[in-house]
């Protein structure tokens, strides 16, 4: 009877780390994976942007466009590199939109997962040397056991 | 691929140890290289300050004497095997070969020394070290060691009773 395992992925280097080294050491092969990918909402409420030109409904059309192919993007790298590490492995995959922390929490509740994986950086924009915020509140608040995967250290 | 189980009195810790034997040690992934090799069972106790402060008047620092230095210290490693006999007793329970360490200091920098030392891949810890952290916050050992390994770390957290009042979000 295998276990349910929830891996949190977004572009970033260290969630294809986190994926690739669950797919290798930790998986099982009567294992199902559900790969989440949470899309932040965007940021644009101003009535006008950098230029001063007032931000029409076809910009922010735009915008969420750019936004779901970048999802459907990182999801089947994702999947793909799932196949290639391991293909009998059941994989799933669910996009959310909402702040990563909490929907990650949520999702995890949810479904009820046995554990969760994620890398050590929610966002890419975060320091190397520490944690970053989304792991961070992920491992302090999810409710089920919480694997978070470092990237080995350059020396 | 090596892991290490920190162990305390708490029962945060033994079961975060039994959720690992039973959810991730039991399980195999396909390559038999990545498979679990070694478990190690580390269990680390606070040092024992040899000085006492006396509470009556003309307060000052009394260093205690070294029967009740060395019969301290014969307590605390008592209690240290104790420990880590029911933490073996689990492991063999589900044919899990582990060995014990046991190391005096401070928890979060001893875990972290020697999840270096030993080359692990993974450290699974409960979520309290000591018992008297609010429930609602990762206790403060397993916090320091998740900013500061190098390795993966898992947390494994007490489920919620039924019926109990949810920590603060």
């Amino acid at each position: 009877m295998g276990r349910k395992i929830l891996v949190a992925v977004d572009q970033s280097e260290e969630s294809v780390h986190a994926l690739s080294w669950c797919l290798k050491s930790l998986i099982d092969c009567r294992d199902t994976l559900v790969l989440l990918f949470a899309k932040a909402p965007l940021a644009v409420y101003s009535a006008t942007d950098s230029t001063g030109l007032p931000v029409s409904s076809s910009i922010i059309a735009t915008m969420e466009g750019y936004a779901n192919e970048m999802a459907a993007g990182v999801m089947k790298k994702a999947t793909t590199l799932c196949k290639k590490l391991n293909d009998e492995v059941v994989v799933e995959t669910i996009v959310e939109h909402g702040d990563p922390r909490d929907v990650i929490c949520e999702v995890a509740e949810r479904l009820k997962v046995d554990f969760l994986v994620m890398g050590s950086h929610g966002y890419g924009l975060i320091q190397r040397a520490f944690l970053g915020s989304v792991s961070n509140h992920c491992a302090h608040n999810a409710k089920c056991p919480v694997l978070i995967v470092k990237m080995p250290k350059n020396n | 691929m090596k892991v290490l189980v920190a162990i305390d009195e708490s029962e945060e810790s033994f079961y975060a140890l039994q959720w690992a034997v039973d959810d991730l040690l039991s399980y195999s992934p396909a390559a038999e290289e990545n498979a679990i090799a070694a478990v190690t069972l580390l269990h680390v106790y606070p040092p024992f300050q040899p000085f006492i402060y006396p509470s009556g008047p003309g307060m000052h620092l009394v260093y205690a004497t070294p029967v009740v230095i060395h019969s301290v210290n014969k307590a605390q490693r008592e209690k240290a095997a104790s420990i880590l006999s029911r933490a073996l007793t689990i492991c063999t329970e589900k044919n899990v070969k582990a060995e014990t360490l046991i190391m005096e200091g401070d928890a979060k920098d001893k875990i972290c020394e020697m999840a270096d030392e030993l080359q692990v891949d993974l450290v699974v810890m409960g979520s309290r070290g000591h018992g008297a952290i609010k429930r609602a916050w990762l206790g403060s050992v397993s916090s320091y060691c998740v900013h500061n390994l190098h390795c993966n770390i898992l947390v494994v957290k007490l489920p919620l009773g039924e019926g109990k009042p949810t920590g603060s979000k």
